[in-house]
């Protein structure tokens, strides 16, 4: 860590040195949540995963959405960070390595997602011995590993730059390498689920580009709300052009997630046919509260975007804040809808490890949503969330992050 | 090499569940878990009607393991705990290799016919009941029919067929046009559960 200090003074950098005693609180409460949410999990797992929500009919729940959802989340970083270098662009000032770290973080939970969602964690060294390369979950595993080391790579490569000891030529080619494994990453956790013909609601080509365009949603949002309060704590300067270049880009990104949905919706609902039921359940039946706080959050936060008069920072906050929440309703619509329209719903013998809900029969348990997390789930999910705001806050704290001059 | 696959009559069927406690018994199975379930097609709970007196409908369908010739299991699976056994069609579940990640479980497009411990297996009985041969039940790892793999190893039908008070049920090699099931498929019309999904079950219901 002195080491980094005394690099980043050499290049009059006011780096390290920062929040003090408010950074130090946080890092302990993370750190505390963290530990608690191991305890948690060893608990599901002596005591079993049947005090989640999840059963045999809807058998992955929050860990899963999750899941999803931070992949999503840390594409913002990365690409915004990467686009320009890569294209040789002009880019949003100092922000990059900021927004790199933020990558790092948000892969690290959805690792951690995965990791607390199996019932053998000790038998993931199989992953490595047995590996059916045929599986998207697999590909997802080799992906979601390369990305996460790329990502410490790129942000090496950018602190090594700085100091003049990697020429730029370098940063470029590990720019655009990064920027293709961001893309791959995604499409390859949309393919987990897209490519399931059993799945009535996952069974589309789209699910690719539109994990992406989600990923790029939320991903901007995230690295918005994050500059916007480091420059508040003080931490870096973020001119006002950049934030509103940002808030044109997430704008943009919105239109394209909300057309693909869209596009999406049109297609099940045409024919009339099965697909009728999928865009029912999400419009008005089970799932609506999600949808519709997804469909007008998003179109809130574009019309922020776009209209000048709207584009004052409080806003783009809160802008940003219901992308980030939109995006995170659409993948509990994805995951539970995935369950929520079985395949055969004739009655049959029910058991407490059926479904849910099994007290009130098959028809009773799909009346509602199908899956609703227990206590413990939530639990578990606060302490991986919170081992990411760890991560972030410790790079903040000893990581020379903080802009250097020639790039403003 | 075989390729078996059950045949099941819809029409002789009486939904009296004895293939699914035959089931339960041989393979131990731990409580409120079941392989094999008789499905009511009717009304939204079991043993009742569709429709209103008097024009109403009863069917009855036992769903297991389908033994897909393209199962959407073993595709998935990324440490191949679920493959397809190439000498006899079954499509088997290793315990130990499960890493209990249940994409198995969201890839099979026949609803509940696998089961995951949720919990460690318990038993209402003290003394195990099931086959010997028949490979302990793990906590958190996903199962389901195994063609009672453990019968047929010794050369016996699995434990459903026999016990069937009907003969609703039948099981044989499909490749073979002269067993009883070849011969069934060929002479009745019969229909596949979910053949759109393109899996190509080896369970026939004869209607």
């Amino acid at each position: 860590m002195t080491e980094n200090v005394s690099a980043a003074s050499a290049v009059k950098a006011p780096a390290a040195k920062f929040g003090g005693g408010k950074l130090t609180v946080a890092i302990a409460v993370c750190a505390v949540l963290v530990a608690a949410g191991v305890a948690l999990w060893m608990a599901q797992l002596a005591g079993g995963m049947v005090q989640t929500g999840m059963r045999n009919l809807d058998s992955w729940g929050l860990y899963i959405t999750c899941f999803m959802f931070f992949v999503g989340l840390s594409a913002g970083g990365l690409i915004i960070s990467s686009v320009p270098k890569a294209f040789g662009l002009p880019g949003f000032g100092g922000i990059s390595k900021v927004a790199v770290m933020t990558s790092i973080a948000c892969t690290v939970a959805a690792i951690g997602f995965v990791v607390v969602d199996l019932g053998q964690p000790l038998r993931l060294w199989e992953l490595f011995a047995y590996s059916n390369l045929g599986s998207p979950l697999m590909w997802d595993i080799l992906v979601l590993g390369t990305y996460l080391i790329l990502s410490c790579v790129y942000l090496w490569a950018q602190l090594r730059a700085e100091r003049g000891v990697m020429s730029h030529v370098a940063l470029r080619v590990i720019s655009v390498v990064a920027l293709v494994v961001a893309v791959l990453v995604h499409s390859v956790t949309a393919w987990i689920f897209g490519l399931q013909q059993g799945r009535e609601m996952w069974h589309t080509a789209l699910l690719g580009p539109w994990f992406v365009s989600s990923a790029l949603v939320c991903g901007t949002a995230l690295v918005l709300v994050a500059c916007v309060a480091l420059r508040r704590a003080g931490y870096l300067g973020f001119a006002r052009e950049n934030e509103v270049k940002l808030a044109k880009l997430l704008g943009a990104f919105v239109c394209v997630d909300l057309y693909f949905f869209g596009c999406d919706l049109l297609t099940e609902a045409f024919p009339q046919g099965s697909g009728m039921e999928v865009v029912q359940m999400l419009v008005s039946g089970q799932l609506a509260p999600f949808f519709w706080v997804e469909v007008v959050g998003c179109a809130v936060c574009a019309a922020i975007c776009f209209a000048p008069k709207l584009r004052t920072t409080p806003l783009l906050v809160v802008a940003s804040l219901l992308a980030i929440v939109g995006i995170f309703c659409k993948r509990v619509q994805l995951l539970v809808g995935g369950f929520q329209v079985a395949n055969i719903d004739m009655a049959g013998v029910v058991t407490p490890m059926t479904v849910t809900n099994w007290e009130a029969g098959l028809a009773g348990a799909y009346e509602g949503m199908v899956y609703w997390p227990q206590p413990i789930e939530f639990g578990v999910a606060l302490g991986v969330v919170a081992l990411a705001a760890l991560i972030f806050l410790l790079g903040l704290k000893f990581l020379p992050l903080k802009p250097v001059e020639s790039e403003k | 090499m075989s390729r078996y696959g059950f045949a099941i009559d819809k029409k002789l069927c009486i939904g009296c569940h004895t293939c699914a406690v035959a089931c339960k018994g041989e393979n131990g199975l731990p409580n409120n878990v079941w392989w094999n379930r008789t499905l009511t097609n009717g009304g939204d709970e079991m043993d009742t009607p569709a429709g209103e007196y008097p024009n109403t409908t009863i069917s009855y369908v036992p769903v297991a393991c389908q033994h897909c010739e393209n199962p959407a299991c073993v595709k998935v699976c990324p440490v191949g705990a679920t493959y397809k056994d190439e000498g006899t069609g079954a499509v088997r579940q290793d315990y130990d290799k499960c890493i209990g990640c249940r994409m198995c479980m969201a890839a099979c497009p026949y609803t509940g016919v696998r089961s995951f411990n949720w919990e460690e297996p318990a038993y209402y009985y003290d003394v195990t009941l099931g086959d010997p041969d028949v490979p302990k039940h793990q906590k958190h790892t996903v199962e389901k029919c195994t063609m009672c793999w453990h019968r047929i190893a010794r050369g016996e039908q699995p434990a459903c067929i026999g016990v069937c008070p009907v003969r609703a049920r039948f099981w044989g090699d499909l490749d073979d046009p002269d067993s009883e099931v070849s011969q069934l498929i060929r002479e009745r019309s019969c229909e596949q559960l979910l053949p759109e999904e393109g899996t190509k079950p080896s369970v026939y219901y004869l209607v």
